[in-house]
């Protein structure tokens, strides 16, 4: 008898667990998202067709094209910033570093920091700053781009604000997010980079992103 | 005799409300130092003076401070663009100015970052402040 019910809370113990490896955490998707109509196998079925980053090119700190391509079968992360920046940056960039430190050589995760002072951000001052700030450039790119394609890309693609202020420190506004992007260009997060708790939640959910893709 | 001991307890008693309207004095700009720190240097030097990577200095280094301390005032209002060594390091990167601070602010703030992080260097005077500013290039 007392065997029996030995197995019995053995089998209740493997269910559960079994039941929760199985139910698998997943992140949201965000942004514009409609519903579609296409046919597979001659039979018609309705599809989402979510809001997903275009397709951009850019050059990084060592003067490589950084575009699309690069970033295939990459989960990433993207910010917004600017070398001389006295506000936010310094926190944004020491937040940054510690997500950078969490997946440092992971061939699946990169970092995005697109500059929005390419007046003063030419490539050997993106150079110098990841330089000093002793980060791998085949990680973490450092951005260079015309200066409206990196406004709209940010308002449109990411969400994000930047623009130009007199009166602001450092004379630009921008919003301090951190953006997280899956392997399908869509945006599955967004963190206030100045903020350590919801970084960590960052952290946190990169590694409940990449489980999504290793189940596939 | 008695008028003796009295002159000396009056003595005492005004000797210990000096050091105490020091001490007060120094406690004051110390507290009032610190809000300033946070408002308008934690964000690029950190909340225990770290600073950032080999991109900006922490405000450990006593040496640089004992021996640059007719200058910090200026730098902290001007910035500075110049490459200083601080504990062995060398940093580049421009600090912007703050020329939103009085001199009373700086006298407080200067206060406080001179003695904390590992630094004891004594209380900031405003009329020593403004003398460091009159010198300022």
């Amino acid at each position: 008898m007392t065997l029996n019910l030995k197995t019995f809370f053995l089998i209740i113990l493997c269910a559960v667990l079994i039941s929760c490896s199985s139910s698998k955490e997943k992140l949201p998707i965000y942004g514009e998202r409609e519903a579609i109509k296409k046919m597979v196998n001659g039979v018609e079925v309705t599809d989402t067709l979510y809001q997903t980053i275009p397709n951009f090119s850019f050059l990084n700190q060592d003067s490589v094209i950084i575009n699309s391509d690069s970033l295939k079968n990459k989960i990433y992360v993207a910010d917004f910033f600017f070398t001389s920046c006295p506000s936010i940056c310094p926190i944004m960039k020491k937040q940054m570093l510690r997500v950078y430190d969490s997946f440092k050589g992971n061939p699946e995760i990169k970092f995005l920091s697109h500059t929005i002072d390419p007046k003063h951000d030419s490539i050997p001052v993106l150079k110098n700053f990841s330089n000093k700030l002793g980060i791998n450039s085949k990680q973490w790119y450092f951005l260079f781009g015309d200066k409206v394609t990196v406004y709209n890309l940010a308002k449109s693609a990411y969400m994000s604000t930047s623009y130009e202020d007199k009166a602001a420190p450092g004379g630009i506004v921008h919003s301090g997010y951190f953006l997280l992007v899956d392997k399908n260009k869509r945006i599955r997060g967004a963190y206030d980079g100045t903020d350590e708790g919801q970084v960590t939640q960052l952290i946190d959910d990169m590694q409940v992103l990449l489980n999504e893709y290793q189940t596939k | 005799m008695l008028y003796f001991s009295f002159t000396l307890v009056v003595f005492a008693i005004l000797l210990t409300a000096c050091v105490n309207e020091e001490k007060v004095k120094y406690t004051r700009y110390f507290t009032d130092g610190a809000q300033l720190y946070k408002t308008n240097c934690q964000n690029c030097h950190g909340v225990n003076g770290e600073g950032l990577a080999q991109l900006i200095p922490p405000i450990t280094d006593t040496v640089f401070l004992r021996k640059n301390r007719n200058q910090l005032a200026c730098i902290v209002t001007y910035g500075l663009a110049e490459t200083i060594r601080i504990n062995g390091q060398t940093y580049n990167f421009k600090m912007p100015g703050n020329t939103n601070l009085a001199p009373i602010d700086l006298a407080k703030l200067l206060t406080f970052v001179t003695n904390s992080f590992g630094n004891k260097l004594g209380i900031y005077d405003v009329n020593e402040i403004e003398n460091h500013l009159i010198k300022c290039r």
